[in-house]
């Protein structure tokens, strides 16, 4: 695949020189550099070929801001790196937002992060921030927000029409879960335009990870995503390790793989609770509780925390595990086993819960794909893409588990594919339990200053929402030169305008509910 | 909306079967415990704010050594200051004065991996309270002597 | 004693004793079910539920009746006063008026009409009206969207409803809930009318906004509904009135369907809170374990499904009668 991409792309693009780069150390096979007139070729070439958009970052280097657009492919391996140079003092770039959907909530984002003015774009209006902002923040440099810059910026004002008025779906709404705005334009109860507004919980992660050392961020991690904090600790200490090359012992990887699929059944429970909740079942919350309560206090008793977990460390684990915890999660996945069967008599099976999720939030293969959706969402449209099957970190090469998918991407599929990725969760803490070997969790080399060398790296776990991006730029300092996150929930939270149009109120909280959104981590 | 028998059929079992599960909770007993009539086991790893061990060669007084490694890795800068100093007959400092900024700890434990002399660890008090930020203002110091005394 | 009683008149004494006895039953009816439902709710959960206020938190909904009488009485700026401050007022009257044709025990009803149940029914089609004005006055979207749902579910109900009550009152011939209920002395209708009570039931669930049902006030969707902008003793009036409700529509399934007061050994009023008070506990149960049904779902059980079954009911029932 690789290689056909290279040639094919050689001769799409004539004069471009394609690199080749070690997958193991960078996270992507090629990597290119475009000119502004020849972006929209290559982001058309990547979209013949079935690729999708998984991030763009914008990394200053003070010279020039470079745009990284990295795309990947659902169906093989294959990840490319396209760069392209900007001027910083008057940073303008070509859009493809009409070419990957999901690029127009990323272009915004760089937009008020760095000023870069996408050219065509619909909207370049403030998307995290608000007109209190006197300068870019991701910028090396002051660079001040200019008053028209502030005035285009702050342009988003919804228009209402003669038969249509405007709701604030949140940021204070039951149904939202946290602090995410929806500005619903309605036709009675049928919604017209969804436009979400965020940043109410917008705390500038990225912008911390430049000033502090890479250990010094690791607490960080767990509160982005606060439901499925292990899959993010996981996914920035393997990314780390990878830049640095630290070795991981045998049995801190198993203990990392049981720690993050305990704390995925987990999230997966909490949406399974708070979906009911938003469609009206206010029982379901309190079940889940019931059996989320044993996973924390497994988790307590080797984190020392039931939320917002820091267990992982560079080359390790924080504390070995003992009996007490094995003990308790092989009891815990006798217990679970016997209440899939309780969820099915409570909720899967029902006749209302079955109408009002069956055809509701159809996403089909094509238009995940531009949006760029990933986890139970993407598998739920059909398409069988697992970080923890295509790019394994910890052990999970070594274990062995199906990848649940729908057939007719709604929301119902989304919920059996959560509900059977919950089995598979158990089918692979019990592999891992059986091979848990013996040994150090710490490896030996492990540096006590993490010193990266020169470089960047794009490195995807699986979470509980979906694919965890992150781009880590090094500067052979302590701290990274710069960090993206590219977040799960952000890139699902995208194809919800389009699903919620022409539905009514009571489907836009079906709809969103199925996504698993957590604000914290959309916002960072 | 055309309903075959058949559906109608599962629809209605389905909606019985689930009068069933909660009508079968109903009568079993309760999961939750009793907060504050029934206290849970506290997890031995449990993280509450950081507390100072004793000196190993010598368990009447503290074994910080007001090296600082702490406050320069705390993450959100939540130690505020450690200071010391050289008594008499000893070879390394003795804190006087640990000040950890509870409001913005993270009980990350970067501090008391990182501590050379291994005199720090998480304390298991779970309920603190109070009105204004000072009270959480923590003399670790003081905290450990208070302990001392206690015992 | 007895002039004052002459002075009056033995009819509206009654009525006026009745009246003051009613005022107190709903009030502790809502303090009864309050409790109950956060009882039950917290069993079907597998936890406890109240339990500080007194015992097993009997006192419970009168501490949180006190905490309501207690707060500020707040007004939103833009609301449309008059309405507003009628609204959960107004909410109030049909539930009482309901109250003194129900038939407790055979001598304990406040007035017997020959036309009770069409009173009920002409008085209870009249909350919509306050849901509305709550709605409107409110000034609020969601509070608007609330009650216009409640509008056309209200609408779509009432009418399956009655047809459900109907083969009923055929069966009776009368109007009378007193000559319905004696009626009954051999089989209860339910017996007869089968799916005339699962008619009427899902259409009772549907007429107190309960879930399944619950779209007015969905608060995942609509935050509260019809009375988001109301708050301290404005929002227990509508909380009182809803319990109230719940046990109205509960009384009259037991009076059409159950038989009323009647029932062996157990004096007539005790059979008939029983039997009130099971049916409320199904509602209950039912609130706990289903998710909400869609606007047009909820509808097209309605319009579709319960109005013809109803009518091909109150067919085959004339012509049996016929024959």
């Amino acid at each position: 695949m690789v290689e056909s991409i290279k040639t094919e792309l050689g001769a799409a693009l004539q004069g471009v020189e394609i690199a080749e780069a070690n997958y193991l150390e960078r996270g992507y096979h090629l990597s290119l550099e475009v000119a502004s007139g020849e972006l929209l070729n290559a982001a058309r070439f990547f979209d013949e070929r079935g690729f999708y958009l998984a991030a763009i970052v914008c990394v200053d280097y003070r010279e020039y801001l470079e745009l990284v657009y990295l795309f990947a492919n659902h169906a093989s391996l294959c990840k490319v790196k396209v760069t392209l140079k900007v001027d910083p003092a008057k940073p303008v770039a070509p859009t493809i937002s009409a070419i990957f959907d999901c690029a127009y909530w990323h272009e915004r984002e760089i937009r008020e992060f760095y000023g870069v003015l996408f050219d065509g774009h619909p909207n370049m209006t403030y998307l995290f921030l608000h007109d209190g902002i006197d300068f870019y923040p991701l910028r090396k440099e002051q660079i001040p927000v200019t008053d028209d810059d502030k005035r285009a910026l702050g342009s988003f004002r919804p228009g209402e029409g003669e038969d249509t008025f405007f709701v604030n779906l949140g940021p204070q709404h039951p149904s939202t879960h946290g602090v995410l705005r929806v500005v619903l334009k309605m036709d009675g109860e049928y919604i017209e335009e969804a436009q979400p507004v965020l940043g109410y919980l917008h705390r500038m992660h990225e912008k911390m990870a430049e000033n502090r050392s890479y250990l010094q961020f690791l607490p960080n991690t767990g509160r982005m995503d606060y439901l499925g904090p292990m899959a993010f600790n996981l996914g920035y200490v393997t990314a780390v390790e990878r830049l640095c090359g630290i070795p991981v012992p045998d049995r801190a990887n198993c203990v990392r793989v049981i720690a993050t699929e305990l704390n995925r059944i987990s999230s997966h429970l909490l949406w399974l609770g708070a979906y009911l909740a938003d469609l009206g079942a206010l029982t379901p919350f309190l079940f889940v509780f019931d059996d989320r309560e044993q996973i924390n206090d497994i988790l307590e008793g080797i984190t020392g925390s039931r939320l917002t977990y820091c267990y992982f460390r560079f080359g390790g684990l924080y504390n070995d595990v003992e009996e007490a915890f094995i003990a308790g999660t092989k009891a815990f996945i006798e217990r679970m086993r016997s209440r899939f069967s309780l969820y099915e008599k409570l909720v899967g099976g029902n006749v209302i819960f079955i109408n009002r999720t069956r055809g509701i939030g159809v996403i089909t293969k094509e238009r995940a794909r531009k949006q760029a959706v990933s986890g139970p969402v993407l598998r739920g449209a059909g398409i069988p893409m697992d970080m923890r099957k295509t790019e394994p970190c910890a052990a999970y090469g070594e274990m062995d588990f199906d990848v649940p998918v729908g057939t007719r991407g709604d929301a119902l599929d989304i919920y059996h594919v959560r509900i059977r990725e919950m089995e598979n969760a158990l089918k692979i803490i019990e592999q891992a339990l059986a091979r848990l070997p013996e040994g150090p969790v710490m490896a030996e080399k492990a540096p006590k200053k993490l010193k990266p060398p020169k470089g960047d790296l794009y490195h995807t776990v699986e979470t509980p929402r979906g694919e965890l991006g992150i781009y880590i730029v090094s500067d052979e300092s302590d701290k990274p030169y710069r960090m993206k996150w590219r977040v799960p929930s952000f890139s699902n939270l995208m194809i919800f305008p389009e699903l919620a149009k022409g539905n009514l109120l009571a489907d836009a909280v079906a709809i969103l509910g199925s996504l698993d959104l957590v604000i914290p981590e959309i916002d960072r | 909306m055309t309903v075959s028998p058949s559906a109608f059929i599962t629809g209605a079992v389905s909606l019985i079967t689930g009068l069933g599960v909660t009508i079968k909770a109903f009568f079993q007993p309760v999961v939750t415990s009793q907060y504050p009539r029934q206290l849970l086991n506290i997890s031995p790893r449990f993280r509450g704010h950081t507390k100072l061990l004793a000196d190993k060669d010598n368990l009447g007084k503290n074994g910080c050594i007001a090296c600082g490694i702490c406050v320069r890795n705390c993450p959100s800068g939540s130690i505020k200051s450690a200071e010391g100093e050289k008594r008499e007959g000893e070879k390394r400092k003795t804190a006087t004065t640990y000040i950890l900024d509870y409001t913005t700890c993270s009980q990350c434990g970067i501090c008391v991996e990182s501590c050379p002399s291994d005199c720090l660890a998480f304390s298991a008090d779970f309920n603190a309270a109070g009105f204004k930020r000072e009270d959480f203002y923590y003399d670790l110091v003081k905290e450990f002597e208070k302990r001392k005394n206690a015992s | 004693m007895e002039q004052i009683v002459n002075m009056i008149g033995r009819e509206t004494l009654k009525t006026i004793v009745g009246l003051i006895g009613v005022l107190v039953f709903v009030v502790f009816n809502a303090l009864i079910l309050t409790w109950a439902e956060r009882k039950v709710a917290g069993h079907m959960q597998r936890r406890i539920g109240p339990k500080e206020v007194g015992p097993y938190g009997l006192i419970q909904p009168i501490a949180d009746a006190i905490k309501l009488l207690g707060k500020e009485i707040l007004t939103p700026r833009e609301v449309d006063r008059p309405l507003y401050y009628l609204a959960p007022i107004l909410i109030f009257v049909p539930v009482l008026v309901s109250f003194i044709v129900i038939p407790f025990d055979a001598s304990l009803q406040v007035k017997d009409i020959n036309v009770g149940i069409l009173v009920i029914l002409a008085f209870s089609s009249l909350s919509v009206f306050s849901i509305l004005m709550a709605g409107w006055g409110s000034n609020n979207k969601y509070a608007l969207i609330g009650a216009i749902r409640s509008v056309a579910q209200n609408i779509a109900y009432e009418i399956p409803l009655l047809l459900a009550l109907l083969p009923v009152i055929m069966m009776a011939n009368s109007f009378s809930l007193k000559t319905i209920v004696e009626a009954q002395k051999g089989l209860w209708f339910v017996v007869y009318q089968p799916l005339a009570f699962c008619i009427y039931f899902i259409s009772a669930v549907a007429e107190t906004n309960r879930t399944p049902f619950d779209l007015p006030e969905a608060e995942s969707e609509l935050v509260a509904g019809y009375h988001t902008e109301y708050s301290g003793m404005r929002f227990a009036l509508f909380f009182l009135a809803e319990y109230t409700n719940i046990f109205i529509v509960s009384a009259i399934a037991v009076t059409f369907f159950l038989g009323g007061y009647q029932g062996p050994f157990l004096p007539g009023i005790i059979w008939f809170l029983l039997k009130s008070y099971l049916l409320v506990f199904v509602i209950i149960w039912l609130r706990w374990t289903y998710p909400r049904v869609r606007f047009d779902q909820l509808l097209n059980v309605s319009w579709k499904a319960l109005i013809p079954l109803a009518f091909i009911n109150l067919l085959i029932t004339g012509g049996l009668l016929k024959l």
